[in-house]
């Protein structure tokens, strides 16, 4: 399969901060992850008391007004870019500095490529979904299609 | 005297031979042939002229650690000069068909090099000389000493065309990492071989083999494992690729060369950064032969015995005809012996040491070669090559001399502990070797072969210099080769009291070329440890730092250049800006429109037209890059109380509020307008250059000093365009765009912020104003904002409306006092400074900043203080950063009172207006001051910084 670099659909993103998971999954009605690093149903954990949800486009979560909670719509915020095929993780460690082929489907981590804050979810054994903020999407684009050329190159 | 190729011997492929030049005159050579094997195969001895005596110098060795044959190569097309490459080992350049290589160091050629007076003057060039020789006068060193020292001393020149070639990088992670393709590493790889274990395998040569390459014996062994390797499907192996560094936790930099081999240029990267995570490390690096110092040993023709054992084996070339071998240990023997029975003439062989092992004396004997025990080289005859040496007995007696066209050095054995000693791994002494191994790693790491003190290479003896009759003053014996450092310079060195290695080291720049000492450091260990009359092991060692070999740039640059070095961020709107001849500016990473010119216009009649037509009519201004945080939970408020110096809890939600960031030092670090939401939510803005400056520092708070506020930040930074609409017509033109928003005066007042609908799409429309005008700043979800700027655009026709830029922003805020950080603040200014006391809570208990504020130094009336400047001529435009002093006449130097940190042509006013600040400025409202300028001196009044209605009124339209 020929390596492909293509955005993914829009979708509607949130930002989930919480101490107590528990209270968010109430408020949000969302089934989130309990470990750093996985996924479920679209929501990735990325740290103690974070969560990226990647819902269908157009959903709209409560506020949680007057929970310690934290419900932040971003979903203007960044664009996802899919990086698919045989050579998916060569192009993304081109920059990426994690350990990549030892990720199982379903892993996602806050990390950076190069200079830039990335969010990388593994989809699929040879898809990864790339989050990167809206501005530096052209770069990254660019960046992956070069790693991709020197590689078949 | 002249080399020559050896029939049935090397690696080389002689079905295909190549065609180089070499300081222009062509030459012949073979697939497989280095630069240095080809020129030596053709009888050329000479290859460049040392560093700072301009000596001729020929090939010592054949791998890395070669001092002496730096030339430079021009790749590329012919008339091409854009890859130019100085400063490269000639034992390790690839030859291919077409190469064009150049000697360095040299004018006006290499035979005949004018520099070489400083060989004769070299009485005058010791260590350290430009310390204790050419300092007087002292002006003669800027313009003369110094430009002339610097051209005569160097080696090749810098290139001057930029890189036109790529370069590749990319993280790799394996559990095993094999660093050296030798006998040690293969073994270590096939033991690897066809287990689950991630496997990587570097070698710096063009095929694995390490020293193998030239032991024949082992070549059908190195045949089978290499196709072993190969078909092993967990094993990637380099080639070509040098293992430069070893850092914290196993990771390893690596440069893998792509096409610096091949004669056509193509197109793809021409080297690529390997940085490697590894669970184990390997290091299989072998150990480098040490030269032996005795005067003359820089001769053209004198070179390491295991290199022209490397040069007969490996690439079929002889380095003499008739050799003589000066050993103080056995494998030169071994070599020498080899290089006999290969055909080469080896005339004698010379031991530093009365006895040897029987069995190789016998085998010299056997070999026609004569034999002298316990004695020394004592000089070399020849310049440009060897003609014969003079060797004696140790003890004294009569010299003798050789002829000879070749002289092997075999100074016993250093194992590379480079990366090991990078990694912190430690050293331990070992007699038998002369040198240091490796004893305690730091990380998960061997060393295997060679370089672990693992290999037999037979007897020897460790000795400093060679003894020789002759006075030291009178000798030219080389440690390091490429730095000009004999070892008359080490015993000067100590002489002037230098005792530790760190400090001989660096006087003497022992160590310091770009081979980092491969050859000298252990000898100039010796020789200080002898005249300092103490142990090798407590003069010290010098410290190992990457990069093993020299790296281009290039490799370590990757793709921070062009296009890719570094991101362009770009707004929803910015499309529309370049659409409409936008020209631009970078403010952090950003590019934002600075102005639109219309016609011919320049940029002050751009902005001039744009600011009246925002204060007449209506302006509309892409404001997208200002940072945003959503600061949501129930100690929202709490929160940003603590951490800005304005009251928040009584804020309603709908309100906004101009929020002023402290340090802890008390000085102005950002400022922002900000609104509530709601009780638990707050929309913060920052400025475009601090929005992840303040974000990290809200953060930082948060985690170390406030964890159990409920309180969490989010970056919306680019969940929004913001579409800024300022003038009298702002509410007129948004009017009939917006839905479910009451715009009247009453129900939306200044310092506001209402959610509702705009063209359809969401909003959160903020009644703010940076120009003192009625304006808006409409907020909406970025994917829309070019939409919206479009409708508002289209809706703004009727009345005028006018897009501006950066600069004319800065020229309305000016126009109203309000200052910008980090242009009107430069890290160093308090709010009373900057006239900002408002914004102070002053009933709040605490807040990020408050107690250095009461610090007696900031509340001192002569401080700097933010003030506006009027010109005396309206038509003096004053330059930003220009010093302000209070007597023109003082002799210089003046004392600077104060400098100037905006400054513009208010169209608004007619004249120029400038902020400045200034010592106690807020007690010289009316006061003349000056501003020395190159060709006149400027005087100006102190006044308020508002310039422009300053009740205020404008605001409310």
């Amino acid at each position: 399969m020929a390596n492909m670099i293509t955005d993914a659909l829009a979708c509607a993103r949130y930002n989930l901060r919480a101490r107590d998971a528990a209270l968010l999954e109430t408020v949000t009605g969302l089934n989130l992850p309990s470990i750093i690093g996985e996924t479920r149903d679209g929501v990735a954990m990325l740290g103690s008391d974070e969560w990226l949800a990647l819902l269908t486009e157009g959903t709209k979560l409560p506020m949680g007004e007057g929970q310690p909670v934290s419900i932040v719509d971003v979903s203007d915020r960044s664009v996802g870019i899919i990086v698919e095929g045989l050579h998916a993780i060569d192009i993304l460690s081109a920059g990426c500095p994690l350990d990549l082929a030892r990720w199982p489907v379903g892993r996602a981590s806050r990390t950076i490529f190069e200079l830039v804050e990335v969010v990388i979810i593994r989809e699929a054994d040879t898809r990864f979904r790339v989050e990167v903020w809206r501005s530096f999407a052209p770069w990254l684009r660019e960046a992956l299609k070069t790693a991709s050329n020197a590689l078949t190159a | 005297m002249s080399g020559f190729r050896i029939d049935n011997q090397g690696r080389i492929d002689r079905a295909r031979p190549l065609s180089f030049t070499f300081d222009g005159k062509a030459y012949r050579g073979f697939k497989g042939d280095t630069l240095a094997s080809a020129l030596l195969a053709n009888g050329v001895m000479l290859f460049g002229r040392s560093f700072k005596y301009h000596r001729p110098r020929g090939v010592m060795a054949a791998g890395v650690e070669e001092p002496n044959a730096l030339v430079s190569v021009l790749r590329g097309p012919k008339g091409d000069r854009s890859r130019f490459t100085p400063n490269l080992r000639a034992t390790s350049v690839e030859l291919y068909d077409g190469l064009v290589a150049e000697s360095q160091n040299r004018w006006p050629s290499l035979r005949f090099d004018a520099g070489a007076i400083n060989d004769v003057f070299s009485p005058f060039f010791p260590a350290g000389f430009y310390n204790k020789t050419f300092m007087w006068p002292r002006s003669a060193w800027e313009k003369l000493y110094e430009p002339v020292i610097r051209k005569m001393a160097g080696l090749g020149n810098a290139p001057s065309a930029l890189d036109p070639d790529h370069y590749d990088a990319t993280f790799a992670h394996c559990d095993l990492l094999i660093i050296g393709g030798g006998p040690g590493g293969l073994d270590a790889a096939l033991e690897a071989s066809g287990t689950n274990q991630r496997v990587i395998l570097i070698d710096d040569q063009d095929e694995l083999g390490g020293g193998a390459l030239f032991d024949p014996a082992l070549w059908s062994w190195l045949e089978r494992t290499r196709a072993a390797l190969a078909a092993s499907p967990n094993i990637r192996i380099l080639t070509r690729t040098s293992a430069f560094g070893y850092y914290h936790d196993n990771f390893i930099g690596a440069v893998e060369r792509l096409t610096d081999h091949l004669t056509v240029v193509p197109d793809g990267p021409r080297e690529k950064l390997w940085r490697i995570r590894a669970g184990e490390v390997v290091l299989a690096q072998g150990a480098i032969e040490r030269p032996l110092v005795f005067d003359g040993n820089d001769t053209p023709g004198v070179m390491l015995a295991s290199a022209a054992l490397t040069f007969l084996h490996r690439y079929g070339v002889a380095v003499g005809q008739r050799i003589v071998l000066m050993a103080a240990h056995d494998s030169g023997w071994r070599d020498a012996l080899a290089l006999a029975q290969a055909g080469v003439g080896v005339t004698a062989i010379v031991d530093v040491r009365e006895h040897v092992a029987p069995q190789l004396i016998a085998q010299a004997k056997e070999a026609g070669i004569a034999v002298h025990f316990g004695a020394s080289v004592i000089g070399v005859g020849g310049r440009h090559e060897v003609r014969n040496v003079t060797i004696a007995p140790n003890g004294g007696g009569g010299p003798a001399t050789i002829a000879c066209d070749a002289v092997l050095m075999a100074g016993g054995w250093t194992p590379s502990v480079h990366l090991w000693s990078h990694s912190k791994g430690s050293l331990k002494w070992d007699a038998n070797w002369g040198a240091y191994l490796p004893d305690q790693p730091n990380e998960n790491v061997r060393c295997v072969g060679a370089c672990g003190g693992a290999w037999d290479f037979g007897a020897g003896q460790s000795v400093a210099a060679l003894p020789t009759p002759k006075p030291l003053h009178k000798t030219k014996a080389f440690v390091d080769f490429q730095n000009d450092v004999t070892a008359k310079d080490i015993k000067l060195a100590v002489r002037e009291g230098f005792r530790s290695i760190e400090h001989i080291k660096r006087y003497t720049t022992n160590g310091m070329a770009t081979d980092q000492g491969k050859t000298s450091n252990l000898n100039g260990l010796q020789i200080a440890s002898e005249a300092l009359a103490l142990p090798v092991t407590s003069i010290g060692l010098t410290t190992f730092r990457p990069p093993y070999t020299p790296q281009t740039f290039g490799a370590l640059a990757g793709h921070m250049k062009g296009g890719l070095f570094q991101p362009t961020r770009k707004t929803p709107i910015d499309g529309w800006a370049e659409a409409n001849g936008a020209v631009f500016e970078l403010v952090a990473q950003w590019r934002r429109a600075r102005y639109f010119p219309q016609g011919s216009e320049d940029m002050l009649a751009a902005v001039n037209r744009e600011c009246l037509a925002v204060r007449a009519g209506v302006g509309i201004f892409d404001a997208s890059t200002l940072g945003k945080i959503e600061v949501v939970g129930p100690d929202a408020a709490e929160f940003l109380n603590r951490m800005y110096t304005n009251p928040w809890k009584a804020l309603e939600p709908g309100r906004c509020r101009y929020g002023l960031l402290l340090g802890e030092d008390g000085f102005i670090r950002d400022d922002g307008v900000s609104a509530r939401l709601a009780p638990d939510r707050f929309h913060l803005t920052t400025t475009t250059g601090g929005a992840a400056r303040v974000l990290n520092m809200m953060e930082d708070y948060l985690q170390t000093e406030w964890p159990h506020l409920d309180v969490w930040l989010t970056s919306t930074t680019e969940q929004w365009a913001v579409i800024a609409l300022q003038g009298p017509r702002a509410r007129d033109v948004i009017a009939p765009l917006v839905d479910g928003i009451d715009l009247s005066p009453e129900a939306f007042p200044h310092m506001a912020v209402r959610e509702g609908m705009i063209c359809g799409v969401p909003t959160r429309l903020f009644r703010v104003s940076f120009t003192g005008e009625l304006g808006y700043e409409i907020n909406v979800p970025a994917a829309h904002g070019r939409v919206v700027w479009d409708a508002v655009m289209a809706a703004g026709a009727a009345h005028g409306i006018t897009p501006y830029g950066t600069e004319t922003m800065h020229v309305l805020r000016a126009e109203k006092g309000y200052i910008i950080v980090g242009q009107d603040s430069d890290g160093t200014v308090t709010p009373t400074d900057a006239g900002l006391d408002w914004a102070i809570g002053k009933k709040k208990p605490d807040f990020v900043g408050k107690r250095a504020l009461a610090r007696p130094d900031m509340l001192r009336s002569d401080r700097k203080q933010f003030v506006g400047l009027l010109t005396e001529d309206p038509n003096d435009v004053l330059e930003e950063g220009a010093q302000i002093v209070a007597d023109p006449a003082q002799a210089v130097p003046m004392s600077m009172i104060g400098h100037v940190t905006s400054s513009y042509w208010s169209a608004t006013l007619g004249r120029s207006i400038a902020l400045a600040v200034v010592q106690g400025g807020h007690a010289r409202m009316g006061e003349t001051l000056h501003i020395p300028m190159p060709d006149k001196i400027i005087s100006v009044k102190v006044c308020d910084t508002v310039f422009y209605d300053k009740e205020g009124a404008r605001l409310n339209g």
